[in-house]
């Protein structure tokens, strides 16, 4: 239904032509500022084709509020582990723990997926 | 600077000086959104001296404050043997050159932490470097309160690590967006906060990318203007943060082992260093780089200041989280 390349394939490309074509011809003060720019969409592709929704149904269900939004959820996981609600003895530690890495995990693809080489 | 404010700032140099001060060249180095820093060649009585020049942008004039402090802190660091520039002149007057400023004379050397990383990892680390940061740390906590010419500072809390929670909690609550992972840390620190201690002058950010070297030495000791009274541990902690080690394997700031860092800093300051402390202030520095850095997006976000370089420092938060779970043992519960 949509034209291809679709955003995420245009973006790919446009960065190439920047990082390739572009960033040789730029002066040494303004390269710094390209690539800047070529991490920036790189973030946005990856954005684009990222899913919240295994970490949102971990976390709905992990809080027993299966219809909250995303920042209802956060909020109330960040009152609870601040309560000690979730501290290591707790019946949720151990699945609050979980639910944590998987966010983070997916923040990191989006983000920085260097970050997750560490973290199995 | 126009023609005339160089003028009057020769002028004033002078007067500073005792002595007859020309200005050969003036370049700028580097133009933050509040700070400038201006390489000066100058001649005083005749004979050539190099000085850098630090003032506020004119869009930040009503802050007077930071120049002085900063002024105050290098001549007390300079004055502990810290290796800092040596600081000449402050004029908090705003005549002159349209805003408060600072003299130092310039060091010569390479700040860039990528650079300087990746120069110790090519022979396999510099134990050297990482002893002589030891050796500047341990001058730097000579320094202790209460000292009259500081004053400027806020007084020294009376826990340095509790202190550390209450105020970084204050800061996620007042930022508004909830951030769970830095909950889980914080949270971490409090169970396990170390009781008081010595409480000495801390740099607050004395990390890899600010300090300059030059043929394997410390030539000097950068940005002064987190400075503040507390555990000493937290500036070694501040170093030795993943996060500051420029992906580097070595864990002192990416440049040598631990080892060398402490024993340096030990035999220096006549200090143990407590290596659980250590951690405790290195999980501490995660975290509080982790909401300055959300902070700087947000600067991006609320439409103050539309700027590039503010809104990817925002992405670097999720990395920081992932080293606050590895830290805390999430990944493992």
């Amino acid at each position: 239904m949509l034209e291809r390349p679709d955003a995420a394939g245009l973006l790919e490309t446009a960065r190439d032509v920047l990082l390739r074509e572009l960033l040789p011809h730029l002066p040494e003060s303004k390269r710094f500022e390209a690539r800047m720019v070529a991490n920036a969409m790189a973030i946005a592709r990856r954005g684009m084709a990222a899913d919240a929704a295994p970490a949102l149904a971990r976390l709905r269900a992990l809080l027993d509020a299966p219809h909250a939004e995303p920042d209802a959820l956060l909020n109330l996981l960040a009152a609870e582990i601040r309560s000690g609600e979730r501290d290591p003895g707790t019946p949720g530690h151990a699945a609050a723990a979980k639910a944590l890495v998987e966010l983070t995990r997916l923040r990191c693809s989006i983000s920085n997926p260097r970050a997750l080489g560490g973290s199995r | 600077m126009d023609e005339a404010a160089r003028a009057r700032l020769a002028d004033w140099l002078t007067a500073a000086a005792g002595a007859p001060v020309e200005i050969a060249s003036m370049a700028l180095l580097s133009g933050g959104a509040v700070q400038q820093n201006w390489a000066m060649d100058v001649s005083r009585g005749g004979a050539p001296e190099r000085w850098v020049l630090r003032t506020d942008n004119a869009a930040v004039l009503a802050v007077s404050l930071p120049r002085t402090a900063e002024f105050a802190l290098l001549r007390a660091a300079f004055g502990a043997g810290v290796t800092v520039p040596e600081p000449l002149f402050c004029c908090d007057a705003r005549e002159v050159t349209g805003a408060p400023f600072f003299v130092m004379r310039r060091a010569e050397g390479v700040a860039r932490g990528h650079v300087l990383v990746r120069q110790a990892a090519a022979s396999g680390g510099d134990p050297a470097l990482a002893a002589a940061l030891g050796r500047e740390l341990a001058a730097i906590h000579s320094i202790r309160p209460p000292r009259d010419d500081l004053a400027m500072l806020a007084p020294p809390p009376d826990d340095p690590a509790r202190d550390f929670v209450v105020k970084q909690r204050a800061a996620l609550d007042a930022a508004g967006t909830p951030r769970p992972v830095l909950e889980w840390g914080l949270r971490h620190l409090e169970r396990g906060s170390p009781p008081p201690g010595d409480v000495v002058l801390n740099h607050n950010d004395f990390r890899t990318g600010n300090y300059m070297v030059h043929e394997g030495r410390v030539t000097a000791v950068l940005d002064w203007e987190f400075a503040a009274w507390g555990d000493p541990h937290a500036d070694l902690g501040w170093l030795c943060a993943p996060c500051w080690r420029f992906g580097g394997a070595h864990e002192a700031g990416g440049i040598g082992p631990r080892s060398a860092l402490y024993e340096a800093y030990e035999a220096a300051s006549g200090r143990r260093v407590d290596p659980g402390r250590v951690h405790w202030w290195e999980l501490a520095a995660t975290i509080r780089w982790a909401v300055i850095a959300a902070d700087q997006a947000e600067r991006h976000l609320s439409g103050r200041e539309n700027n590039l370089e503010l809104a990817l420092t925002g992405h670097i938060v999720p990395e920081l989280e992932m080293d606050v779970l590895r830290m805390t043992g999430a990944l493992d519960a």
